[in-house]
C-alpha cells in the first residue's frame, strides 16, 4: 500500500480478523440500537404503567384477549352481540386478525415454555418488540441499497425516529405495531426476489406479504408499490428474467394467499386498489412473450411493431379494467381512497372520516417534530440513489416520491414516509461519513478515475447516458452531493475531516436528545389515564377507568351504553357492557342516530334512547378540568354526522349564536341549550361553585346559572373530575304521565310543601 | 375430606349418647349473655355459672338454637379469667333438643357442689340488615339485629340474664318480648343508655328442648343507627407463594368487596358527594377508603383491579421484624376504591405484597423440614368474609407436605401450579373457608421438605435450555445447506 493515509491505521492485521470483528461489532451495535428502540418505547409504562392506549388497541386487545382464551376457532367465528347494540358484529370477518395471532402465537409458545406472561403485558410490550425487528429489517433493506454502515444508519434511526414511536410506544397495541416491520421486510424481499430473481425469495415476499395483508388495512401500499416498480424498471428498458420471476412468484402467491383474509377476500380481484398489480402482472407476461419471441426472431422492424402492440394490448387491458369499474364487476374507488387526491372530499361527503384527526393533512412542524434532521438528509439520500440508479434504488425513488406525497395529504400516513427518510437518510449520512472518514488521500487523477469506474460498473450500460446526464442534473444543484464530490478530490487535512465529522456526530446527537424529548412529551401518554403536573409532582388523573369500572361493577351485565363512538371499543373493553356505536364506523347510520339523539331536545331523544334500548348514556366533559378532548368540542361532528342523514331535523347552523360562534355561556342558542349534549355536560354542573361563576375550564366561558335540568334522564355516576359522566335513561311513567310532566308535578308539590308564599308583589 | 365426615359422625353418636347421660349432671346457676351489636358481625358473650351435681363431671353441654347456629361462625369456650382455650367438639343438630351441642371438655373434673364459671363466645355473621332497606346520600344507617332471647341449656337455670349492646346509645326500637311471666322477676326489658337489659329470668327448666323452644324461645328485633359502614367481602381468593431461590414468601389476594349497608336511593350525586367530602360529614354507609393491616417488613406492594394499576393508595410499612417476635407495628396501607362505595355497591381488587422469607418460615434441622406460617386472612375490623379460598404454593419438588390449619377447613386439596422457569410444576394445597370474621386470624402452618435436587432443578433446566439453543445455533452456523457452489 503505497497510498498516503491521512492518519495512521494497523497494518499487520489478517483480512479475517478484520472481517471477524467487523461483524462483531455489528451484532454489537445491532444490540444496542434493539435495546434503544425498545427502551425509548417504555417511557409509558415508566410513567404511567403497562396499560393498552387509545382507543383501537382495546378492541384488539378485547379480540387478543378472546383469542388466547378460547382458541383460534373461536376467535375466528366470533360474533360479538355487544358491539354495534342492537346488530352486533361478525368480528372474526371484519378485522385484520394479524395481530391478535401473533400475539396469540407468542402468548402459547411462551405459555408452552412455562412462562405465563399476562396476555395484556405481551400486548403492551408487542410493539417495542416488533420495533427492534424493524430497525433489522431497515438494516437488511438499506444493506441492499448501499452497504452495511449505511445499514447500521439506517437501523438507528429507525430504532428510536419519533415518526415511528409515535405509533409503536409500549401500550399502543394496534396493527401499525407489526405491519411496519412487515413492510419493511417484504420491501427488502422484494429487491432480494429481484435482484437475484429468485423464486424462492419471491414466494417469501408473497409470504410476508399475506402477513401483511392480515395485520394491517395499509397492506394496499404493497399491493401497489411493487407493480409501480416493476412498471418503472419496465419502462425504463430493465426488463429482465429476474424481475419476471420475483414479480411472477410474488403477485400469484400473495395474491391467492391474501384472498385467504375474510376480510379481503376476493377484492384483489374486484376492486380498483388492486388493479394496478394485476396490470402489472398481465404487462409482464406480454413484455416476457415479447422478449422471449425477440430471442428467436431478430428482425428490428418487427421488434418494433412488437413493442407497439405491447402499448396497445397495455391500453386495450386499462380500458377493460375502466370497463369492468363502469359495469360494476369491479368496486369502484373508496371514499377513504378518494380522500387520499382530495384533501377536502371527505369533509364535504364522509364528515366521519374527516372528523378524525388523525385524518387530517400534516401541518409543516410536524415533519420537523417526527424527523428532526433525518428530513434535510432524505432528499439528498434520494439524489444519491438517483445518481447510482441501481434497480433496487428505483424502488426508493418511487417510494420516496409516493410516500412524500401521502405523507403531505394524511397525518396518519406519515407512518409510511419514515422508513423511507430513514433509510435514504441514512444512505447520504453514512456517503459522507464514508467519504471523511476514508483514510486514503487521493490525488485528483486517481479520484477522478475512480469515481469514473464506479459509474461504469454500476449503471447498466442501456441507460448510462440518460443516467449521467440526470446526474450532471442533479449534483448541479444539490448542495450535499457537490460538496461529496468536490471532497472526493480535496480532503487532504485532518482538520476538513474533523468539521465535518464532529458536525455530523453533533447532528446524530441533537437528533438523539430530540427524539428522547418528543417521546417522552409527545408520544408516551396512555391517554387513558391522564397526568398532570403539580408542583409537588405528577398527579394521575384516572377518571376514565373510575367510571368504567363502576359500569362493570355496578351496573347488569347487559345493560346498553350509549356514547358517542370514540368511545365504544373503551366501554367494551375496560367496562365490558354493550355500545351502540363504537371505533369501527361501519354504520354510518347508527353513528348518525347517536349523533341525532346527542343533538336532540330529551324529549325527541328520548323516544330514540327507548327503541334502541339503551339503559345509560356517558358523556366526556372537560369544562371542570380543562380536558379539551371532551364531548362538547367534538359535539358539532355529531350535528354535522346527524345532519348528513337527516337534513331535515338537525342542522348545524342553529347550534351557533346569531353572530356564528360557537358558544356554551348565556348567548348559547337555544337549541345548543336544549339539546342532550348540552344538558348532560353541564347537569348540576354551576351548583359545584356556590354563588360564584361557573367557568368552563375549556371554553374559558361562564355556564349560566341554574343550569340545565333533566325529566328524562337520571344522573347515575359521575367521575372524580367530572371527566365521565353517566345518565341513567328512566323507565317510562308507571302512571302512564309523559316525564315531564310526572317531573313537574313531583317537582311542584315540593315546591309548595316547602317554600312560602311570596307576598312581597306590592313592592315591584 | 372422606375422613373428617366420618370422623364427625363418629363424634356425632358418641357425644349424642354422652349428652343425655350428661343431661343431669349440672346446674346453671347464673348465665349471663351480653350481645355486642355490630356491622356485619354480632359478637355473643355467655357466662354459665355452673355447679356439678355428680362427681367427675368432666363435660359440660353448651346448646346453641337451630336459627342461631346457622350464623355462628366462631365457637370458644373459657374458664373466667383465664386465656387458655378449652378443646370442645360440636354434634350435629339433635332433632330431640332442637339445638346444637358443643360439648366442652373442662381441664379438671368437678366434684359434688363444685363450681366454675364457663366464659363462651361466639360470633354471629349475617344476622343485622340494614333498616330502611334503601338510604339517600344524605340519610343516616340505621341497622336491625334479629335473634332468639333466651339462653338455651341442658341444665336448669336458676336465672339468666341477656344484655344487647348496641354501639352507641341511638337505639330506634326493641322488642319486649310478651309471654315469659312464668320467669320474669322484674321487668322484662329496659333500656340503659346503649344498653338494653332482658331479664333476670329465674327457675328456667332444662330449655334445650324442642318443647321448651317452641312454648317459651322469643324472637327479639333491635333496630339501631350504626356509624360505620358494613362491610362484606363477598370472595377473597389468597395465593401465598414460596420461593426459596428468591427467599421470598408473595402474597396475593383477590377480593370483590361488597358494601352491605342500606343500598343507595336514587342515584349517586358526585357534587353531594363532594360536599360531604369537603364539609367531612361523609355518612356511614359511604366507604371512601378501607384500612388493612399488612404484615411488618412487606414491599413491592401491588394494588390493581380488572382495568389496571389503582393510583389511589397509601402504604406505611413497617420493618420487619424477626420471626417469632410479636411485631408490635404494621405496615398500614389506606386502600382507596376507584370510586366511593354507596351502598350496595361492588369493588373487585386484587392487593398482594412480597415479604422477606425468613420472616415466617423457618428449618428444622431435626427433621429437615422446612415449616411456614401463613395468616389465613387479613383481618378488617368489622368484616365478614363469605367464601375464602387460601393456595398454598410450595416450592418446586417440595416432598412429604403437612397442613396445620388453625381451624378446620371446608375442604381441602392439593394441586399442581406451574408458573415461571417451573418444569415439574410446584405443588399446591387448596383450603376453603366460609364466613371468616375478625377471630380467624390464625395462621395455616405448613411443613414440607425439599430435597437438594429439587432445589437444583430450575438452575439444571435453564443450563440445559441454554446448551440447546447454543448447539442449536453452533450448527446452524457450520451446517452447508446449499445444493451447489
Amino acid at each position: 500500500m503505497s497510498m498516503s493515509k491521512a492518519y495512521p491505521l494497523p497494518i499487520d492485521i489478517s483480512p479475517t480478523t478484520v472481517a471477524n470483528t467487523a461483524s462483531l461489532v455489528r451484532i454489537v451495535a445491532f444490540l444496542f440500537i434493539s435495546g434503544a428502540a425498545i427502551a425509548s418505547r417504555l417511557f409509558a409504562v415508566i410513567n404511567f404503567e403497562s396499560i393498552i392506549h387509545e382507543f383501537d388497541p382495546w378492541f384488539n386487545y378485547r379480540a387478543t384477549r378472546v383469542l388466547a382464551s378460547e382458541g383460534f376457532y373461536e376467535f375466528w367465528n366470533w360474533f360479538d352481540p355487544t358491539a354495534w347494540y342492537p346488530l352486533g358484529r361478525v368480528v372474526g370477518g371484519t378485522i385484520y386478525p394479524g395481530l391478535m395471532a401473533t400475539s396469540g402465537v407468542i402468548y402459547n409458545v411462551l405459555h408452552s415454555l412455562h412462562l405465563p406472561v399476562d396476555i395484556r403485558n405481551i400486548c403492551v410490550l408487542l410493539a417495542p418488540c416488533f420495533s427492534a425487528l424493524t430497525a433489522w429489517a431497515t438494516y437488511m433493506f438499506t444493506k441492499e441499497m448501499k452497504d452495511e454502515s449505511a445499514g447500521l444508519l439506517a437501523a438507528a434511526f429507525i430504532g428510536i425516529v419519533p415518526g415511528y414511536i409515535s405509533r409503536s410506544v409500549a401500550g399502543s397495541y394496534d396493527n401499525e405495531a407489526i405491519a411496519i416491520f412487515l413492510l419493511m421486510f417484504t420491501f427488502f424481499l422484494w429487491i432480494k426476489a429481484m435482484k437475484q430473481g429468485s423464486a424462492l425469495y419471491g414466494t417469501l415476499t408473497g409470504l410476508f406479504y399475506f402477513y401483511m395483508v392480515a395485520a394491517w388495512g395499509g397492506y394496499a401500499f404493497i399491493t401497489n408499490m411493487i407493480p409501480l416498480h416493476a412498471l418503472a424498471l419496465t419502462l425504463m428498458g430493465r426488463f429482465t428474467n429476474r424481475l419476471y420471476v420475483g414479480y411472477s412468484s410474488w403477485y400469484a402467491i400473495g395474491t391467492l394467499a391474501s384472498m385467504q383474509v375474510p376480510f379481503v377476500g376476493f377484492q384483489p380481484v374486484r376492486t380498483s386498489e388492486h388493479m394496478g398489480a394485476l396490470g402489472v402482472f398481465g404487462l409482464l407476461q406480454i413484455v416476457a412473450f415479447v422478449e422471449l419471441v425477440r430471442v428467436h426472431v431478430s428482425s428490428k422492424q418487427f421488434q418494433q411493431l412488437l413493442f407497439v402492440s405491447v402499448i396497445v394490448v397495455g391500453i386495450l387491458g386499462t380500458l377493460v379494467i375502466v370497463g369492468l369499474t363502469y359495469k360494476g364487476w369491479i368496486a369502484p374507488w373508496t371514499g377513504r381512497f378518494y380522500s387520499l387526491w382530495d384533501t377536502g372530499y371527505a369533509k364535504k361527503y364522509i364528515p366521519i372520516i374527516a372528523s378524525v384527526s388523525e385524518h387530517q393533512p400534516t401541518a409543516w412542524p410536524s415533519f420537523f417534530m417526527d424527523l428532526h434532521f433525518l428530513i434535510f438528509l432524505f432528499p439528498a439520500g434520494v439524489v444519491l440513489c438517483f445518481k447510482e440508479l441501481r434497480d433496487e434504488h428505483v424502488f426508493v425513488v418511487i417510494y420516496a416520491l409516493v410516500a412524500s406525497y401521502f405523507a403531505g395529504v394524511m397525518v396518519r400516513l406519515m407512518l409510511t414516509l419514515t422508513p423511507i427518510v430513514c433509510v435514504s437518510a441514512a444512505v447520504a449520512l453514512s456517503s459522507v461519513l464514508d467519504t471523511y472518514i476514508d483514510p486514503v488521500v487521493p490525488d485528483a487523477t486517481d479520484g477522478d478515475a475512480d469515481a469514473a469506474k464506479k459509474d461504469r460498473s454500476t449503471t447498466p450500460a442501456s441507460s448510462a447516458s440518460v443516467v449521467e446526464l440526470l446526474t450532471d442534473i442533479v449534483t448541479s444543484g444539490s448542495s450535499p452531493s457537490k460538496r461529496t464530490k468536490h471532497a472526493r478530490q480535496g480532503i487532504i487535512g485532518l482538520d476538513t475531516r474533523g468539521v465535518v465529522i464532529l458536525n455530523a456526530l453533533g447532528m446524530l446527537l441533537f437528533f438523539v436528545v430530540h427524539c428522547t424529548w418528543v417521546t417522552s412529551t409527545a408520544y408516551s401518554s396512555p391517554s387513558v389515564v391522564l397526568a398532570s403536573h403539580m408542583p409537588d409532582g405528577l398527579h394521575i388523573i384516572d377518571d376514565f377507568r373510575e367510571a368504567y369500572y363502576w359500569l362493570r361493577q355496578n351496573t347488569p351485565k347487559d345493560a346498553v351504553v350509549m356514547s358517542w363512538w370514540d368511545y365504544g371499543y373503551q366501554i367494551a373493553g375496560m367496562a365490558d357492557r354493550p355500545t351502540l356505536v363504537d371505533n369501527n364506523t361501519w354504520n354510518n347510520t347508527h353513528i348518525a342516530t347517536v349523533g341525532k339523539a346527542m343533538s336532540s331536545p330529551e324529549e325527541v331523544a328520548y323516544p330514540i334512547l327507548r327503541k334502541h334500548d339503551v339503559d345509560y348514556v356517558l358523556v366526556i366533559f372537560g369544562g371542570l378540568l380543562g380536558y379539551s378532548g371532551d364531548d362538547i368540542n367534538k359535539f358539532l361532528w355529531m350535528v354535522r354526522i346527524a345532519q348528513g342523514v337527516w337534513p331535515d331535523e338537525i342542522q348545524e347552523p342553529r347550534y351557533f349564536t346569531p353572530q356564528g360562534d360557537y358558544r356554551v355561556d348565556d348567548q348559547a342558542s337555544s337549541t345548543m341549550k336544549n339539546s342532550l349534549m348540552y344538558k348532560m355536560s353541564y347537569y348540576r354542573f354551576p351548583e359545584l361553585f356556590g354563588g360564584g361563576q361557573a367557568q368552563d375550564r375549556v371554553r374559558g366561558q361562564v355556564i349560566p346559572n341554574p343550569g340545565p335540568t333533566l325529566d328524562y334522564l337520571d344522573e347515575a355516576f359521575t367521575s372524580e373530575n367530572w371527566i365521565v359522566r353517566i345518565y341513567q335513561v328512566k323507565k317510562e311513567d308507571p302512571l302512564g304521565r309523559d316525564l315531564k310532566g310526572a317531573n313537574a308535578f313531583d317537582k311542584g308539590k315540593k315546591r309548595k310543601r316547602t317554600r312560602p308564599p311570596v307576598r312581597r308583589r306590592s313592592l315591584a | 375430606m372422606m375422613p373428617l365426615r366420618t370422623w364427625l359422625l363418629a363424634l356425632a353418636s358418641f357425644s349424642f349418647t354422652l349428652v343425655s347421660a350428661a343431661a343431669h349432671s349440672f346446674e346453671n346457676t347464673a348465665i349471663v349473655r351480653t350481645v355486642d351489636l355490630g356491622g356485619s358481625l354480632v359478637h355473643v358473650t355467655t357466662t354459665y355459672a355452673i355447679r356439678a351435681l355428680e362427681n367427675d363431671a368432666t363435660q359440660y353441654v353448651v346448646s346453641i338454637g337451630e336459627e342461631e347456629s346457622r350464623s355462628v361462625s366462631w365457637f370458644e369456650a373459657k374458664l373466667k379469667g383465664q386465656s387458655e382455650p378449652l378443646t370442645f367438639f360440636n354434634g350435629p343438630l339433635e332433632p330431640h333438643h332442637g339445638t346444637y351441642s358443643y360439648t366442652v371438655d373442662l381441664p379438671k373434673p368437678l366434684s359434688v357442689n363444685g363450681t366454675v364459671n364457663l366464659v363462651v363466645e361466639t360470633v354471629l355473621t349475617h344476622t343485622t340488615y340494614p333498616w330502611p332497606e334503601k338510604a339517600t346520600q344524605e340519610n343516616d344507617q340505621a341497622l336491625k339485629y334479629e335473634g332468639d332471647l333466651l339462653v338455651l341449656s341442658l341444665y336448669k337455670t336458676t336465672t339468666q340474664r341477656i344484655k344487647v349492646r348496641a354501639p352507641a346509645p341511638r337505639i330506634i326500637s326493641y322488642t319486649t318480648p310478651e309471654g315469659l311471666d312464668a320467669f320474669a322477676t322484674d321487668n322484662l326489658a329496659t333500656q340503659a343508655g346503649a344498653t338494653i337489659t332482658y331479664g333476670p329470668f329465674a327457675n328456667i327448666p332444662p330449655s334445650a328442648s324442642a318443647e321448651f323452644i317452641k312454648q317459651h324461645q322469643k324472637h327479639i328485633v333491635v333496630h339501631y343507627h350504626y356509624a360505620a359502614p358494613v362491610v362484606e367481602i363477598t370472595s377473597l381468593r389468597r395465593s401465598a407463594e414460596i420461593s426459596h431461590w428468591g427467599a421470598n414468601l408473595n402474597v396475593q389476594n383477590d377480593m370483590v368487596l361488597r358494601n352491605a349497608g342500606p343500598a343507595l336511593k336514587g342515584h349517586f350525586a358526585r357534587i353531594v358527594h363532594q360536599s360531604q367530602t369537603y364539609f367531612n360529614r361523609i355518612p356511614p354507609h359511604v366507604i371512601p377508603s378501607l384500612t388493612f393491616h399488612l404484615p411488618p417488613g412487606i414491599h413491592s406492594v401491588y394494588y390493581y383491579d380488572l382495568n389496571g394499576n389503582v393510583s389511589t393508595s397509601r402504604l406505611r410499612a413497617a420493618p420487619s421484624v424477626p420471626k417469632a417476635a410479636e411485631s408490635k407495628q404494621h405496615s398500614l396501607l389506606e386502600l382507596r376504591p376507584r370510586y366511593p362505595l354507596m351502598g350496595g355497591w361492588n369493588y373487585s381488587f386484587t392487593l398482594g405484597w412480597d415479604s422477606p422469607l425468613a420472616d415466617s418460615a423457618g428449618y428444622d434441622a431435626r427433621t429437615g423440614a422446612y415449616i411456614v406460617g401463613i395468616p389465613v386472612q387479613t383481618v378488617i375490623p368489622g368484616a365478614v368474609v363469605d367464601q375464602a379460598e387460601l393456595k398454598v404454593i410450595l416450592p418446586e419438588g417440595a416432598t412429604d407436605i403437612d397442613v396445620f390449619p388453625p381451624f378446620a377447613p371446608i375442604t381441602q386439596h392439593r394441586s399442581t401450579h406451574v408458573t415461571y422457569l417451573d418444569s415439574i410444576g410446584r405443588p399446591a394445597v387448596t383450603l376453603s373457608f366460609e364466613n371468616l370474621t375478625d377471630k380467624h386470624s390464625g395462621l395455616i402452618y405448613v411443613t414440607y421438605k425439599v430435597p437438594l435436587s429439587a432445589h437444583l432443578q430450575k438452575p439444571k433446566v435453564v443450563s440445559v435450555a441454554f446448551v440447546t439453543l447454543f448447539l442449536v445455533a453452533f450448527l446452524a452456523r457450520r451446517i452447508d445447506l446449499t445444493l451447489s457452489k
